[in-house]
């Protein structure tokens, strides 16, 4: 789901990465006034945490397999503020040492996968734990991967209205809307089934083990 | 090594670099850029640019083979796109392996403490927790005569979640006695000094002083 280097538009990431910046102050204030020798090394293992799940495959049916994001499963045990935190210092970790994602694009993904995923999660899981609670951890997993891969979706198929030449040569991601919404979505609405199950599966043993939830 | 250059002014110049570079939209002045970088690459060169096109040749293909495909059927095919976006991708992901292979990204981080930190700990155990999962393929695939199926597969994924989930918290734990061992933590910050004490005022010598019940513990900054 990772935007790379090179399709987005400085019009486009520039004012994300002022978003973004307000968005890392406000996660960050409240570590802030909390750091110490707890929340130092947890923010440190939750980034490699954060890391490792996006290692984990996720089985599609069909015999393939995506990526988990992990980002709901930090979102519900550690809250958003730890995983929007975590999550951000992976992408940029990624980008650097792996030429995964991007340095232009860190924010816009840090937005929708960190931010909006982790969000999309705890609202769901919110408004649903009270019908059952091993379904609102499955549609808050889900919500997690479908709403990212709806924002990284408008936010590629927006590029060839905000940035091209006077003949209508697009200048940074080449396809609409009407190409990256079903591109992006389709895949990950089955992503976001693997990731439910996956999540469901992993937060049973955290409740087993009495960690925090959201 | 340039003269005057920080760690931290070199990630400042690779930041501004990248930035200036999505501003520009000529094949040409991108291809002289690229020329320039790999000139200037040194003996790594060849490496790093090997890496940086495999690491966007994926999306690359894609992209560029899906524009081709439906730019040609509309009758709107643009090569000067093709050779401008690739080479801008290229460049960039030049830029950031390049950077990462001459300077140290922990140094580059610390002018803030916190941030060098976390990075510094968080750098460390993404290689403790990549060679974990190796070790959780290789034994799946190992334990395994046939193909696995999807019932198997996802109690396997959720089997590496939970197990990394736990290390994560226990790493944590440690993390932080290692820390405290190594003085990383003032716990008496913004105490008064003590009525009563072995060594107390000595810089750097042993302080003992009862803890204070409901004190939080402060994080000294280094």
């Amino acid at each position: 789901m990772h935007i790379p280097d090179g399709f987005l538009s400085p019009q486009t990431y520039l004012p994300a990465y002022a978003a973004a910046g307000l968005a890392w102050a406000w996660a960050a204030r409240g570590l802030r006034r909390t750091l110490d020798e707890e929340t130092v090394p947890r923010l440190a293992a939750m980034t490699a945490l954060a890391y490792g799940l996006g290692l984990v495959m996720v089985p599609i049916p069909g015999g393939t397999s995506g990526h988990a994001l992990g980002v709901a499963m930090l979102a519900l045990l550690f809250g958003v503020r730890l995983a929007f935190l975590a999550y951000s210092l992976v992408l940029a970790l990624q980008s650097l040492l792996f030429g995964a994602g991007g340095i232009t694009a860190l924010a816009v993904n840090a937005l929708a996968m960190g931010l909006c995923g982790s969000l999309a999660a705890v609202a769901a899981f919110r408004g649903l734990r009270r019908l059952d609670e091993t379904a609102a951890v499955a549609v808050a997993a889900w919500a997690s991967v479908v709403l990212p891969g709806l924002l990284v979706a408008l936010a590629l198929g927006l590029q060839p209205a905000i940035a091209q030449r006077e003949d209508g040569t697009p200048l940074f991601f080449p396809f609409g809307p009407a190409v990256t919404l079903p591109a992006v979505l389709i895949p990950h609405l089955f992503i976001g089934a693997g990731e439910a199950l996956l999540t469901v599966l992993v937060w049973r043993f955290a409740r087993a083990r009495k960690w925090c939830a959201a | 090594m340039v003269r005057g250059m920080t760690a931290t002014r070199w990630l400042l110049a690779y930041l501004a670099a990248v930035v200036a570079v999505t501003f520009i939209h000529e094949a040409w002045l991108l291809a002289a850029l690229l020329a320039a970088a790999l000139a200037a690459g040194g003996a790594g060169r060849w490496r790093i640019a090997r890496r940086a096109v495999l690491a966007g040749l994926t999306f690359n293909l894609a992209v560029s083979l899906g524009y081709a495909a439906m730019s040609l059927w509309q009758g709107r095919f643009s090569a000067q796109y093709l050779l401008l976006v690739n080479l801008r991708v290229l460049l960039l992901l030049y830029l950031g392996f390049w950077f990462v292979a001459r300077v140290n990204l922990l140094e580059a981080v610390r002018f803030s403490p916190t941030l060098g930190f976390v990075v510094t700990l968080a750098a460390g155990q993404v290689q403790a927790f990549s060679r974990l999962l190796r070790d959780f393929r290789l034994a799946f695939a190992s334990r395994n005569a046939a193909a696995p199926g999807l019932h198997d597969r996802a109690r396997h994924a959720a089997a590496q979640a939970a197990h990394l989930l736990d290390k994560s918290v226990c790493m944590a734990a440690e993390t932080a006695l290692a820390m405290r061992s190594r003085g990383a933590f003032d716990d008496y910050a913004g105490l008064p000094s003590p009525a009563c004490g072995r060594g107390v005022g000595g810089e750097g010598g042993p302080v003992w002083r009862p803890r204070r019940p409901g004190v939080v513990t402060a994080y000294k900054k280094p």
